[in-house]
């Protein structure tokens, strides 16, 4: 984090953080690569903005290493660090105008004037401020204010900017627009983002990599669809949308993955059934069920019938439950939930086999 | 807005309390313009020979400018330790804070004649070591007053910075300022209405302080308030009340600019 | 490379200054009147088991603890009848009560304490109509007794009662008062049943306040009381400047400090200091 202008990479080994007899983060090893764009997600008290605090250096960790670039850092406090930061409700310095809360990192590392007046008029420009310099923090709307947030978390060229729940006081509309925002920022600047969020479709749509945190671990960490179609467990399965499950029994390995026994039908699916054991979980995303008359011999499917359904304009939601009384949503075209409503008697479920995969039975 | 409001037999008795309040305040009125030598009701005749007894007696133009000078050296001198130690409490949050600050506004809590016993204490000790800088000199009594305002210059810019969001300071920490660049470019900005309050009302104080001024004073160091008591003790003087009438209407016009300034900043 | 000081160094150098100039000019000398009370005129607890035999001195315990009971009962209710005003209140009433309370509040002890000599001495404003009108021969002896003490400070003391009071009364939520009225209640009894015990915590605050502002009050029993009327703030006075006994002067210093020091110890224990301002 300390060359002006060029990508950082973060490593945390072992990071873990007490507050009194309070866990809130523990042993967490974590590489963040360079010019990644990586998301830190979790719900609140998951530890996420603990980890977010630390890289920072507002919180010293109680255990592990930090190192960026290869330096031990994890004893630098934060103005040495000089991270970039943008804070949930934006922290702007309410006594200076646009103008000068951008050039204010570039103040205190006693920059010329003409330089301080050539990147700040650059930011500005980047950001879509132009003709707002003069003005200050609160006569500027709240997706103004995030962008002179984000102009002065950039201006001085940080190695890597942390960003701290940065949309959660913007309205959904100004949301989507300052995302794709932020990914073009993140295109240009070629810097290393660190992202926290406690949205998960957020974090989808932005990142290069996941992190899910829970109780102050770190559950897993990878692509978006990688976290999103194999999730390392429930947990992570549940929180990044909507997912159903069905008991499996009899689970063992096969040709390309793994079959089992889901209410006397056998499906099969990618996956290890040697990670699982023989009884688990068979967990499918509500989009990647579709509904059918019949399962063809080899397909996979469950029987169930329709019990509610909840009209959403594009699709309809469906609420089923199958002989043995699981429960199962899915996200059907209109006219198709209306056919299996009507019948009001069984209907198949099937699902592509690559679109399974196993969870470990009960608890995590 | 509250929807239940007072009574007629409330807004009586708070009528008469008010007048209770504003009695004294108009008594001395009438008492200034008297043109006996000694407190006296005017009977008939006015005169405003007591008012023209403050600018033509030295001795009154002296202690206003005393005190004036001993408001501003104490008041400058309170205030910037007030701040630094109150920036100390809110930047860095250190351990023990609840026990320092309460050791801070001792002078605030305590008796003031004990305190004015203290400082007497404290002054008698220094004029053995010096002559300038003790018992009954100008730069003993505006130590002795900063002793006595510090507290109250603390208390109000913690208040101020109590009400300052916490996460600018983290933000300019982030961004790579200093200690002194926080504190001046950051922080203090921002509450500079509660720093030039504690330094007006340090000074105030200072302006009025009587309780511990007549312990660490005899002859030379004589404040405003302390030839008032003079005057009061021994053979009351009308020129006190001439005096009182104009403290009174600077008071009431300083209030009244307030509370209009107050209100044009609420309309805004 | 800047010069970055770490949160110790900088907490250390921005608190030092106060602390240490407090430490010198407050506590130290404090420690000095505590010295005295066991050293003079010979060292030992002499000059408290005098304050324990002494008639005079308890007398004047006895007279300062009385006067600061009946100022306490009577600055609290007068501050309450105007706070509700200043509080609840028509905007101009608003105005009206504010002014007279902060005017005073403002004005220094010694103009106001003079204004009650104008109004109340022998000569002054209320004798001199009384006389004047025929209703008495002879003044009448309001000041240099214990009843001017009280008048004086009482007006002293109304303002510093009704901070605490205010900011009780503010808190209190409206659809209350608006129910009990809505229920039936009567004017009066709304206000004796639900409006006073709701404020209970700013009238303690109030009371303590002013009780512990009496104990060690100087100047206004001092001009007012004329040398008759001596508050235990006086005695000290007078044990230091007129008969000179600095040990026992030192020792009630001390006494002083410890029942004031009790006092907001329960203070605390029974009001939260936020509640207080």
């Amino acid at each position: 984090m300390q060359q002006p202008g060029r990508a950082a990479e973060i490593k945390a080994i072992g990071i873990g953080k007490s507050f009194g007899s309070f866990r809130a983060l523990d042993d967490l090893t974590l590489d963040i690569g360079r010019g990644e764009f990586l998301t830190l997600l979790g719900p609140s008290g998951s530890g996420k903005t603990t980890f977010l605090m630390i890289l920072a250096g507002f919180v010293q960790p109680t255990d592990g290493r930090l190192y960026s670039d290869g330096v031990d850092i994890t004893e630098r406090p934060a103005e040495q660090r000089a991270a970039g930061m943008v804070f949930q409700g934006y922290a702007l310095f309410p006594h200076m105008s646009v103008e000068a809360n951008i050039a204010f990192p570039l103040k205190v590392r006693k920059k010329s004037s003409a330089e301080i007046k050539r990147r700040v008029g650059e930011m500005i420009e980047r950001v879509g401020l132009k003709g707002h310099e003069k003005k200050l923090p609160s006569q500027l709307s709240g997706g103004q204010q995030q962008r002179v947030a984000l102009a002065r978390a950039l201006v001085f060229e940080p190695g890597v900017l942390l960003l701290d729940e940065p949309f959660s006081a913007l309205d959904k509309g100004l949301r989507g627009q300052m995302q794709a925002e932020m990914k073009r920022l993140h295109q240009e600047t070629g810097t290393t983002f660190v992202f926290v969020t406690h949205d998960q479709s957020e974090a989808l749509a932005l990142s290069s990599r996941v992190a899910i945190f829970n109780h102050g671990k770190l559950l897993q960490v990878g692509k978006p669809d990688e976290v999103y179609d194999r999730p390392a467990n429930r947990f992570v399965a549940e929180f990044l949308g909507e997912i159903n499950m069905l008991p499996l029994k009899g689970v063992r390995n096969a040709d390309n993955g793994a079959i089992g026994l889901c209410e006397d039908r056998t499906v099969s699916l990618r996956g290890n059934a040697g990670a699982v054991g023989s009884n688990a979980i068979l967990a499918i995303r509500p989009e990647y069920m579709s509904i059918a008359a019949e399962a063809a011999a080899g397909e996979n499917g469950i029987a169930a019938t329709a019990t509610a359904s909840t009209y959403l304009g594009a699709a309809t939601r469906l609420d089923l439950t199958t002989r043995q009384g699981a429960k199962v949503t899915v996200s059907v075209p209109n006219e198709v939930a209306a056919s299996a409503l009507s019948k009001g008697n069984s209907v198949w479920l099937t699902w592509p086999a690559e679109k399974g995969f196993l969870l470990p039975d009960g608890g995590q | 807005m509250p929807t239940y409001r007072p009574g007629p037999v409330s807004l009586i008795l708070a009528a008469l309390v008010a007048l209770f309040l504003l009695l004294p305040l108009l008594a001395v009125i009438p008492v200034s313009l008297t043109p006996s030598r000694m407190l006296a009701m005017p009977s008939g005749e006015l005169s405003l020979r007591h008012y023209r007894a403050l600018i033509e007696d030295p001795r009154w133009i002296n202690s206003i400018l005393l005190s004036i000078r001993i408001g501003v050296v104490s008041s400058a001198f309170s205030t910037v330790l007030a701040l630094c130690f109150s920036l100390g409490v809110w930047m860095f949050q250190p351990r023990f804070t609840a026990v320092l600050v309460g050791f801070v506004l001792l002078p605030m809590v305590v008796p003031p004649v004990v305190s004015a016993i203290t400082l007497y204490f404290l002054l008698t000790s220094i004029s053995g070591v010096s002559s300038f800088f003790g018992y009954d000199t100008w730069l003993g009594v505006a130590m002795a007053h900063a002793v006595m305002t510090v507290p109250f210059a603390t208390v109000l810019i913690l208040v101020s910075l109590s009400q300052l969001d916490r996460r600018i300071d983290l933000a300019a920490r982030g961004l790579g300022a200093t200690v002194w660049e926080r504190a001046t470019r950051i922080i203090m900005p921002n509450i500079k209405f509660g720093i030039v309050t504690a330094a007006l009302l340090s000074f105030v104080l200072s302006w009025e302080e009587i309780g511990v001024t007549l312990f660490i004073t005899s002859v030379n160091a004589i404040t405003l308030p302390r030839l008032m008591w003079m005057g009061l003790r021994d053979n009351i003087d009308p020129a006190i009340a001439a005096l009182s009438v104009i403290l009174i209407i600077i008071t009431v016009l300083v209030l009244a600019v307030r509370s209009l300034v107050g209100r044009l900043r609420g309309a805004h | 490379m800047k010069a970055y000081l770490s949160d110790r160094m900088g907490a250390a150098l921005l608190m030092a200054p106060l602390l240490l100039f407090l430490g010198a000019a407050y506590a130290w000398p404090f420690l000095g009147v505590v010295n005295w009370s066991f050293t003079l005129p010979e060292p030992g607890l002499g000059q408290y088991g005098a304050l324990a035999t002494d008639p005079l001195v308890q007398s004047v315990f006895i007279r300062t603890l009385r006067i600061a009971a009946i100022v306490t009962l009577l600055s609290v209710t007068a501050a309450y009848a105007i706070t509700v005003v200043w509080v609840r209140g028509t905007p101009m009433q608003r105005v009206v009560a504010e002014f007279c309370i902060l005017v005073p509040f403002w004005i220094s002890v010694l103009t106001r304490a003079f204004g009650w000599v104008a109004l109340l001495s022998n000569r002054g404003l209320i004798n001199t109509w009384l006389q004047a009108i025929g209703f008495i021969s002879e003044p009448l002896t309001l000041v240099r007794n214990e009843f001017g003490v009280i008048v004086g400070m009482t007006h002293f003391l109304i303002p510093f009662a009704v901070f605490p009071l205010a900011s009780s009364m503010r808190s209190l939520d409206d659809r209350v008062l608006l129910a009990a009225r809505g229920l039936g209640s009567s004017r009066m009894r709304t206000f004796w049943s639900v409006f006073v015990p709701m404020t209970r915590s700013g009238i303690i605050g109030s009371a303590l306040i002013v009780f512990v502002f009496s104990l060690g009050f100087f100047v206004t029993p001092a001009i007012l009381g004329g040398g008759r009327s001596v508050m235990i703030a006086e005695l000290i006075y007078l044990r230091i400047f007129q008969s000179p006994d600095w040990g026992l002067g030192a020792a009630i210093s001390v006494v002083l400090v410890l029942f004031v020091g009790a006092l907001m110890a329960l203070l605390f224990r029974y009001v939260r200091p936020k509640q207080m301002i």
